[in-house]
């Protein structure tokens, strides 16, 4: 069999497996999902060797006619994309393992299965096609994983904005994916990167489209409203696995796929999503920045380094895409070891609010110092990961000649580090309240996915070079392009100096937040979030008045009213109007017929009349 | 057997049948409904061994002649082969699940004569190449429908069963003169005949007004939801998944595999569907019954299934007629669902609904696989005939259809979520209702896991329909 069909067919097939085991059985399901996942992960780790050494293995099977083929090819992007789809879905069936608050271990393990199948098969489709259906494909199980990770009603709700919001884009990513390849005339995307399109009238139509499906997924903003509802009304293993790890490797790339393989984009489409990325930056950091609770804090952070990513692939420069890519799989990295370390908290402490947290670190200190690794290298501190793939990310930027964009990503940073300053000292550090004391170390279950993943924050950080020019490197010469110059490698130069600088500075805007809060860390942000002009907007972001979601929701039903006083007046035309008019026609007539032969001779002798000057008409 | 003879029992066991079975209730009960139910399935199995003979066969007719050029002439092709056992599968499931659902009522026997003989006279209609029989086996469909609809006595059930009939009359007798315009303009009423003539744009536009009143478009949508309300759910969904079809199969046989319409003809077909689409999507939000929710549904679904049609090229063809396949399995499921539900609480508001999830949880997911489906989310087939229905609408290049109908594709996630939401999720009622009886769970999983199955073989149905468009189609890019 093709190696590239063991991540999609195995747990596919073992997800159907698992809703045949009883919910009873104890740790059957979950050893059989770290069992899948392992096996997954080697397949995967084989593909990317066999594709580094230039063996796609493509599939070609017969599926839609002369429309399309069912055609699967591991490039090197898509071998990179496919290992750390499998290493996560590892990670975090590893994670699950003693992880409770994760709903029925049965439908989690189903889900996370499902999903992984389906991420993989989409990120390995050559034909758009094929992708789509994988991808759509995805959003029950978006759906399911947050409906059922909880019993109660707001679950349901949150699931169905998640469904909602990503149906919606996935009709545009459809309709996109059309234009495409009609544009084209064909589906495979490695034909049309021969022959590139170019935007211009439906071409960027039909760019805008797929631009909004990769970016909805990925979660930038306005598409990322139901994450940080998601945040409070699921698990913290289903933020771990999909909004900071599957998502955002699937959305950004396809992102890139869209924005350099298959389109050639102008200086304005360039702008406009560097733009986007920018906003998603800044937007997503200032609500990061206030939250109280742990996950959402986090979820809100998930969306803000998205930013990052979409604003280094905007770039259009080598560098900043290779930015943009490193970014994701760092980013997937320390934000499910954060999400982790969240659900570690939450499950030995019992809540996620920060302002009840705090002097955690003698309870958990493995997780506290995953917590630290994780948090610095988010908050690009040197020399972990998150700092050598932002480095790239602002030369990107730079490189462009627009300053502005390179500045809202430094002010990301500066409040990105606020943030988890804010949060790392109030959870971890400072006075441990009384009902705390008894806290202990999360399972080693959890504690191994989490520490793995800090040790890569590690491992990337000083091994930059490793991941970027096995990974990073060889996928954008798939996506035909090759860097000008070194992309790994630690320089003292400017650059390095602004990042000190943030750090400085966030670091004293946090000492000045806990002063002026009365030494309560978990208010380090009042003094921003009360501000003069910002208080009124954060109350309004809170109150959703900028939710996209929740705008047109309240618009829908009175549209629909409308187009409804449309059904009812054709029901008035087709029905109510020839019965009132027929009605009237036959009861004038009727009244007529009294019984008068005078009438009667009348009416008949001006027919007659009427016949013979008709008749004499026609003549 | 001979395939000739496949296509004689296919039309004329339900339509003698149907007259046999007031007979066979002289017998007994049970000996009627049994007598219903082989006539239904021998139908089915007859059209359904016919689809072998198509694959390699181009077609073959039988017929009577008749004075004046008005010869009864059945032609089994590729198109009226996928169509008779579409409709035939869905009645025989009707009147397999009517033995249980209808036991309970009066007038059973006036009942299955004339979902029979509606099958018979559907069966005709499929199967006829000449366009005055057409008609003939249309009327008699409409009649069969009438008495279908007015099958509870009371006043208000049989003004809607009389609004069901004159608007499709009306209809049908626009249709008649355009009919006749044709005969008298091309000389023929053949349509193997008339294959590739040109027709003109007020015969056309005649023949249309019967179409959209018969599959229930605008302006003539609202006796669907009225009929679909009245009657037993089974009356229903004949309607809903049968009925309407026959307007779409008229517009594919007429428009996309005979004659050849005028170009602005088309490109106004899809423009009304389009609104029809949007404003019974807005309707479907609005309202809170669930008969009526479904029902406007399908006005909405049959828009796309026009759009596919219309849009003038092979790929969109070929999802109008998979759009038929897919929507007549998912509406069926969710009409069925529905039965169940309204048999269960005794409500039809939905409103009045709520966490019926936890006690009916079978019907719940079939319901919820069925609007999936209907959503057109993969892996179900109604992914891929929504898809191919969009590709032809790019690639007719009508931006203003194309936004219509994503309009009308997100309104349709908005209202079946919704549905969904409000009948099986949310507070529990006092006395929640359980499961409904095995047969009729039964036919609801088996639609709702049809819908998956179709999505995974998509390979079969898809290599059909695109053969059915490139091989028949008239005038088709």
């Amino acid at each position: 069999m093709n190696i590239n069909l063991i991540p999609i067919l195995l747990p596919f097939f073992s997800a159907l497996l698992i809703l045949a085991v009883s919910e009873k059985t104890k740790y059957l399901k979950e050893l059989l999902s770290i069992g899948v996942t392992l096996t997954a992960l080697l397949a995967s780790i084989i593909t990317l060797g066999n594709s580094l050494g230039g063996d796609f293995a493509e599939i070609r099977l017969p599926w839609l006619y002369n429309l399309a083929q069912f055609s699967l090819k591991a490039d090197m992007l898509s071998a990179f994309i496919l290992a750390s789809v499998s290493l996560f879905s590892l990670l975090i069936a590893i994670y699950s393992f003693s992880f409770e608050n994760k709903g029925p271990s049965k439908w989690f393990y189903f889900n996370l299965l499902f999903t992984q199948a389906l991420a993989a098969g989409a990120v390995m489709s050559d034909s758009l096609i094929t992708m789509l259906f994988f991808w759509e494909g995805m959003l029950v199980f978006l759906y399911t994983f947050i409906a059922l990770s909880k019993t109660d009603q707001a679950s349901k709700n949150t699931a169905l904005k998640a469904f909602m919001i990503n149906a919606v884009t996935d009709i545009c990513l459809m309709t996109g994916v059309i234009i495409t390849g009609y544009l084209a005339s064909t589906f495979n995307m490695s034909e049309i990167a021969e022959n590139k399109l170019v935007l211009s009238g439906w071409a960027t139509f039909g760019y805008v489209l797929l631009l909004i499906g990769a970016m909805a997924k990925a979660g930038a903003f306005p598409f990322h409203t139901w994450i940080p509802d998601a945040a409070t009304d699921s698990s913290a293993a289903f933020m771990s696995y999909v909004p900071a790890a599957i998502d955002k490797l699937i959305g950004i790339y396809f992102l890139a796929r869209a924005s350099v393989y298959l389109y050639k984009l102008d200086g304005t489409m360039s702008m406009v999503v560097m733009s986007i990325g920018a906003l998603t930056i800044i937007i997503a950091v200032m609500m990061a920045f206030v939250q109280q609770d742990y996950k959402r804090l986090l979820s809100y952070h998930a969306v803000s380094q998205t930013g990052y990513m979409i604003l280094g692939i905007g770039t259009l420069h080598p560098i900043g895409i290779a930015g943009g890519l490193f970014h994701m799989l760092n980013n997937a990295v320390y934000k499910s070891c954060l999400f982790m370390t969240a659900g570690s908290v939450e499950k030995q402490a019992g809540t996620n609010s920060i302002d009840k947290l705090g002097g955690l670190f003698r309870n958990m200190p493995v997780t506290a110092v995953c917590f630290i690794i994780a948090a610095a290298a988010i908050s690009g501190i040197a020399p972990l990961n998150g700092f050598f793939s932002k480095e790239l990310v602002y030369k990107g930027a730079l490189e462009t000649g627009h300053v502005i964009f390179f500045l809202a990503a430094e002010i990301g940073s500066f409040l990105t580090l606020a943030s988890f300053l804010k949060l790392g000292h109030s959870v971890f550090f400072g006075k441990r309240p009384q009902e705390l004391a008894e806290v202990r170390e999360a399972p080693v279950s959890m504690l191994f996915p989490t520490a793995l993943l800090a040790g890569l924050c590690l491992a990337f950080g000083f091994g930059a070079f490793w991941p970027i020019n096995v990974l990073i490197a060889p996928s954008l010469a798939n996506l035909g392009m090759l860097p000008a110059c070194e992309l790994s490698g630690f320089h003292l130069d400017n650059l390095y100096w602004v990042s000190v600088i943030v750090i400085l500075l966030a670091v004293a805007n946090h000492i000045l937040g806990v002063s002026l809060a009365g030494n309560k860390a978990s208010k380090a942000s009042d003094h921003i979030h009360h501000a003069p002009v910002l208080k009124p907007v954060y109350e309004m972001a809170e109150k959703r008045y900028f939710d996209l979601y929740h705008l047109v929701m309240n618009k829908v039903p009175a549209m629909a009213k409308t187009l409804f006083k449309v059904d009812r007046l054709m029901d008035k035309l087709t029905d109510d109007l020839p019965s009132a008019s027929f009605n009237a026609v036959s009861k004038n007539l009727g009244e007529a017929h009294n019984g008068s032969y005078l009438l009667y001779m009348a009416v008949t002798f001006v027919g007659i009349v009427a016949y013979i000057l008709f008749i004499g008409g026609m003549k | 057997m001979e395939p000739t003879s496949l296509l004689k029992t296919a039309v004329f066991l339900p339509l003698l049948g149907a007259f046999l079975i007031p007979v066979s209730n002289l017998m007994s009960k049970e000996i009627r409904n049994s007598f219903s139910v082989i006539l239904g399935v021998m139908t089915f199995l007859s059209t359904a061994l016919l689809i072998p003979v198509m694959l390699n066969n181009p077609g073959f007719s039988i017929g009577a002649r008749f004075p004046l050029g008005f010869d009864l002439i059945l032609t089994a092709d590729m198109l009226s082969v996928f169509m008779a056992a579409i409709s035939s599968f869905v009645s025989m499931i009707i009147l397999i699940y009517s033995v249980d659902y209808i036991s309970h009522y009066e007038n059973q026997t006036e009942y299955y004569t004339m979902v029979v003989l509606f099958l018979g006279s559907m069966m005709g209609l499929v199967f006829s190449s000449n366009l005055i029989w057409m008609y003939t086996f249309w009327e008699l469909t409409g009649f069969a429908s009438w008495r279908l609809v007015g099958f509870f006595r009371s006043e208000k059930d049989v003004l809607k069963a009389n609004k069901t009939i004159l608007v499709t009359i009306f209809g049908a007798l626009c249709m008649l003169i355009g009919i006749l315009m044709i005969y008298f303009e091309n000389g023929s009423l053949d349509m193997r005949v008339l294959r590739g003539d040109t027709v003109s744009m007020l015969p056309a536009v005649l023949i249309l007004v019967g179409i959209l009143a018969k599959s229930a478009t605008l302006p003539f949508s609202t006796w669907l939801p009225d009929a679909g309300v009245a009657p037993a759910t089974v009356t229903s969904l004949l309607h809903a998944a049968v009925l309407v079809k026959i307007g779409i199969y008229a517009y594919a046989r007429i428009f996309g595999v005979t004659l050849v319409a005028p170009e602005s003809f088309s490109q106004g077909v899809t423009l009304l569907a389009g609104l029809s689409a949007l404003v019974s999507a807005g309707a479907a939000f609005v309202e809170t019954d669930i008969k009526r929710i479904i029902a406007y549904s399908t006005v909405s679904q049959l828009a796309f299934i026009f759009l596919g049609l219309a849009s003038g090229n092979k790929v969109a063809f070929a999802g109008g007629l998979l759009y038929i396949l897919m929507h007549s399995m998912a509406k069926g499921g969710l009409f069925l669902c529905a039965g169940i539900i309204e048999q269960k609480t005794r409500v039809k508001d939905i409103t009045k609904m709520g966490g019926l999830f936890r006690t009916m949880p079978i019907t719940a997911v079939s319901f919820a696989l069925c609007s999936l489906s209907v959503m057109g989310i993969p892996p179900f087939g109604g992914f891929f005939s929504k898809f191919l229905v969009f590709k032809g609408a790019v690639e007719s290049g009508n931006l203003l259809v194309l936004v219509i109908f994503l309009v009308g594709a997100v309104m349709t996630l908005l209202y079946l979520t919704r549905l969904f939401y409000l009948v099986f999720l949310g507070n529990a009622k006092e006395n929640a209702p359980l499961e409904g009886s095995p047969a009729m769970v039964a036919s609801v999983a088996f639609l709702a896991i049809a819908g998956i199955a179709l999505g995974l073989a998509i390979y079969y149905p898809f290599d059909y329909v695109t053969v059915i468009s490139t091989q028949l189609g008239v005038n088709l890019q």
